[in-house]
């Protein structure tokens, strides 16, 4: 089961970490759209780094953010964007939209 | 005296610690008989010689044939296996550190895309051979998602204010290749010839093709 679909805002997890998560620290704590769903389930960094191939299985997704949002003082157009590859343990629906 | 003049330290780097690490799992496997030295140097030799050519096959075909662009973006995978690059070899996967799901992103009139791996180096070896030198350095990944188009413009590529400049990080399994315009002037164009101008930099999306810049030509 996907929690996200196509569209939906979410925020990065700025979750505490130790080891391998490839979830970028520049994009912790920031919220983007969601653009695209892998197609499946793949083993999350955090058990692949240690060789665990049947480790954890997790949605993957594809999700865009405004530079604008991601660096206060980007001084690019407003429409510039950033994609990144999060997988689904370290997202939440957007704060924003909670309230 | 005819020996007055400085010389460099004939020295070479020292490996650092990763690289010490590889060496030392490659000698561990070669000992426990998982491959043997023949088997490496081979395959070493084989990954450095893939080169930017079959991607720009890709590019050069999606030009010509709609219907193959239209399956090229909706799986990089499987186009790339119709123009007989086998992404799967050797285990199905590929391998760990070069996985076999390939998204294309098209360069439009609006839209002008460029790929970087802030981790480390993810590439789209498969169709674009081994990553230059620059795409692992540091001053590159940081600053291609932070100032884009003033990395963009270092590597000659102005990019208009109206078109979303999109940085597509490689930090999860996914490898990405950039499908760039066809420029004006090619009209009429055979395959061949189109491939011609489609260099490595432009499925990178640091550079745009041109009609008078050929691969392997040198200035």
């Amino acid at each position: 089961m996907r929690r996200f679909k196509v569209g939906d805002r979410v925020t990065v997890l700025d979750k505490p970490t130790l080891f391998h998560t490839r979830t970028q620290s520049y994009c912790r704590g920031r919220t983007g759209v969601i653009v695209a769903l892998r197609p499946d389930d793949w083993v999350i960094p955090e058990d692949e780094a240690w060789g665990r191939v049947d480790g954890r299985r997790l949605p993957c997704y594809m999700i865009r953010f405004q530079q604008g949002d991601l660096w206060p003082d980007y001084r690019g157009p407003a429409t510039d964007t950033v994609e990144l590859e999060i997988f689904e343990n370290w997202l939440e629906p957007a704060k924003e939209a909670a309230q | 005296m005819s020996d007055d003049h400085d010389h460099l330290p004939d020295v070479e780097d020292t490996p650092n610690d990763f690289e010490i690490l590889e060496i030392a799992i490659r000698e561990l496997s070669i000992a426990k008989g998982y491959f043997s030295a023949e088997d490496h140097r081979r395959f070493m030799e084989w990954a450095e010689s893939i080169s930017p050519a079959a991607g720009a096959r890709m590019v050069a075909r999606a030009w010509v044939d709609p219907e193959y662009k239209k399956r090229v973006l909706a799986d990089g995978t499987a186009a790339a296996q119709e123009i007989g690059i086998d992404m799967t070899a050797p285990t199905g996967q590929g391998t760990p550190s070069d996985y076999i799901y390939l998204v294309v992103h098209e360069n439009t009139p609006k839209v002008h895309n460029v790929i970087v791996c802030t981790l480390c180096s993810c590439y789209p070896r498969w169709v674009l051979g081994m990553e230059p030198a620059w795409y692992k350095s540091f001053n590159y990944r940081r600053r291609m998602v932070r100032w884009p188009r003033q990395v963009l413009a270092e590597f000659g590529t102005i990019i208009p204010d109206d078109v979303e400049v999109r940085v597509h990080d490689s930090n999860q399994k996914t490898r990405y290749m950039v499908l760039p315009m066809r420029p004006a002037g090619t009209e009429g164009w055979t395959e061949e010839q189109l491939a011609a101008i489609v260099t490595r930099d432009t499925m990178i999306g640091v550079a745009v093709p041109r009609v008078d810049s050929l691969v392997g030509q040198r200035p």
